[in-house]
């Protein structure tokens, strides 16, 4: 099968200059630095059909924009292969980037001056793109977005929800057939989130791009991945489906009790085969006042499985 | 071939529009950036050359020529000297390599220098239009020595020099790569830009053999060459050498620029975007 995406080993160590706190260390890195390396991916192999959305999870700083970075061919790998679409993108072709879009969620990309037609009307000349389609998919986008009223305004006097609409617009005005999308709901209320969900659930439907999406808004991925990629100290520690990892991983429950006389409630997550021991441990640690068993959510179910990668071993 | 020349031109037009029309949104900026500061580094200019001439000889001349001859030089060198210097531009190019924001045009198809590029022409080609209207009727009113005939050759040789400009500011910017600060180096180019070019003193007023040196080296091509030409202090044998020199300086520095860009881009981090 030829996949849009495919890694092999892919790898990024960064080197940093390491001070120390004081006057003295400043002077003396001054003429004598030292680096530190620190890794922030090793060995990951993905592969992504077109038509899929993969959500990419993990903690800060545990990789995932170092490695949606190096797909998109702003930052070169220092091991490994990776081929997006036929390219290695570090090379940065012009058939590349033709065919790729990022979209970082807490940086603009459109011009701030200018208003968003005036942007896209530049994209448009940039991407090489003919004229009339161009505009009658800025209107297209924007009528799905629900934003046709803004596009005349200028970007800095947009509200924080309209700029990424407007930025989400001309990360698609060129169709593109891989979408890096970093974050796209950051930031924004309730409403917003819902409405670019739903319009990318939408948008993949029907134009079937290969898509890596990270948001620390679980309800982005569960709504959207068909893959989901867990990621923690530069590792890649789960590659599969979303029901998959719901239903395999071992964190499944949550017992919420109080002990009399006291008013703070605690819990306990807990397999389900181990039921009948957790509420024996706590008939042993006092008489129980109140007492309920839920369902671990998934953003739950990924922030511990996450947790117990990231402590060490 | 065709095809691809006209998508060049389409997005290098579309580009400078931009660098004009972002200019022009902050007003007070553009003010003080193409009349404010060049009128004020003429006025010192001028009652720098009228306490010199109060000293000059019987004769009246310094370097064989007259108090007229410098006041034109002194009215013209600051105009042409915003004009062949970059700070604007060069300090967002270095801001966007070392912020990570240059992640948005390493995104898109289209070279980083080639995207600031015709922003810089768009810019500079407003700025001119609109304060070399300054020096022009003030020279007409004073009657001062200019070559009007020469203007547009010399303006062709300052439009050949921001490329050589724009070069630099590239290569400035990819220190960006390797340094969390670069501000520095604007600060310390555009002086030596400034020094070496002849915006403060007339190179031919120079020694000899550091009038030599100079003129053979790009830097003069940008303020001296042309204001010399337009002002009769030279012909234009100075002109050619002046396009000539830019040319090499533009390889040697264009090489420079690539080899630090190429290896720049492998270390580079994108961090903060």
């Amino acid at each position: 099968m030829k996949y849009a995406i495919e890694t092999e080993n892919l790898g990024r160590v960064y080197k940093t200059y390491s001070k120390q706190e004081g006057i003295i260390n400043s002077l003396k890195g001054f003429y004598n630095r030292k680096y530190t390396e620190k890794v922030a991916l090793k060995n990951a192999s993905i592969k992504i059909e077109a038509g899929k959305i993969v959500g990419l999870v993990g903690s800060n700083g545990a990789g995932k924009t170092t490695l949606l970075k190096m797909l998109s061919g702003l930052i070169y790998p220092t091991s490994g292969t990776a081929q997006v679409l036929g390219h290695e993108p570090w090379k940065r072709e012009n058939e590349f980037l033709k065919k790729v879009s990022i979209l970082l969620g807490q940086k603009n990309q459109l011009w701030w001056d200018i208003t968003p037609r005036d942007s896209y009307a530049l994209l448009t000349k940039i991407y090489d793109i003919n004229e009339t389609q161009s505009k009658s998919r800025v209107n297209e986008l924007a009528e799905l977005l629900n934003c046709r009223h803004v596009l005349d305004t200028q970007l800095r006097r947009l509200s924080l929800g309209e700029r990424m609409k407007m930025e989400i617009i001309g990360s698609l005005l060129h169709s593109p057939q891989v979408l890096f999308l970093d974050e796209p709901t950051i930031g924004l209320d309730i409403v917003a989130q819902v409405s670019i969900r739903n319009f990318l659930e939408k948008y993949v439907k029907e134009q079937k791009p290969a898509i890596i999406l990270t948001s620390h808004y679980m309800d982005d991925i569960t709504q959207l991945s068909d893959q989901l990629l867990l990621i923690s100290k530069g590792e890649i520690v789960y590659n599969g489906s979303v029901e998959h990892f719901t239903q395999t991983t071992d964190l499944k429950k949550k017992l919420i009790y109080r002990l009399k006389n006291s008013a703070e409630e605690k819990e306990i997550v807990f397999n389900s085969q181990e039921l009948t021991q957790v509420l024996s441990d706590l008939s042993k640690a006092g008489e129980v006042a109140d007492l309920k068993v839920e369902e671990v959510d998934f953003e739950d179910v990924i922030h511990r499985f996450l947790q117990a990668e990231s402590s060490p071993r | 071939m065709k095809t691809l020349f006209t998508a060049f031109c389409r997005r290098n037009l579309a580009l400078a529009k931009l660098g004009i029309v972002s200019n022009l949104e902050y007003r007070f900026n553009f003010i003080i950036d193409a009349f404010i500061q060049p009128i004020l580094s003429v006025g010192v200019e001028v009652l720098l050359w009228i306490a010199i001439f109060k000293t000059a000889d019987s004769s009246g001349l310094i370097g064989g020529f007259a108090k007229e001859n410098y006041l034109a030089y002194a009215l013209w060198a600051p105009f042409l000297g915003r004009i062949a210097i970059s700070w604007m531009y060069e300090s967002m190019m270095v801001e966007e390599v070392v912020s990570g924001s240059i992640n948005t045009i390493l995104s898109r198809p289209i070279s980083f220098f080639e995207y600031y590029l015709s922003q810089t022409m768009g810019y500079k080609v407003i700025t001119t239009l609109f304060s070399m209207t300054v020096p022009l009727f003030a020279s007409l009113y004073f009657k001062l020595p200019v070559h009007y005939d020469r203007l547009i050759p010399a303006f062709m040789l300052v439009v050949y020099y921001l490329l050589l400009v724009h070069t630099m500011s590239f290569l400035v910017s990819t220190l960006g790569f390797y340094l969390t600060r670069v501000r520095s180096f604007t600060l310390l180019k555009n002086l030596i830009l400034m020094l070496l070019g002849g915006e403060l003193v007339p190179i031919d007023l120079m020694p000899k053999y550091l009038s030599d040196i100079l003129l053979s080296l790009p830097f003069s091509s940008g303020v001296y060459v042309p204001l010399a030409l337009i002002t009769g202090r030279a012909d234009y044998n100075l002109l050619y050498r002046g396009f000539f020199n830019i040319t090499w300086g533009l390889a040697a520095t264009g090489l420079l620029s690539v080899i630090l860009w190429k290896r720049g881009v492998r270390e580079y981090t994108g961090t903060g975007a």
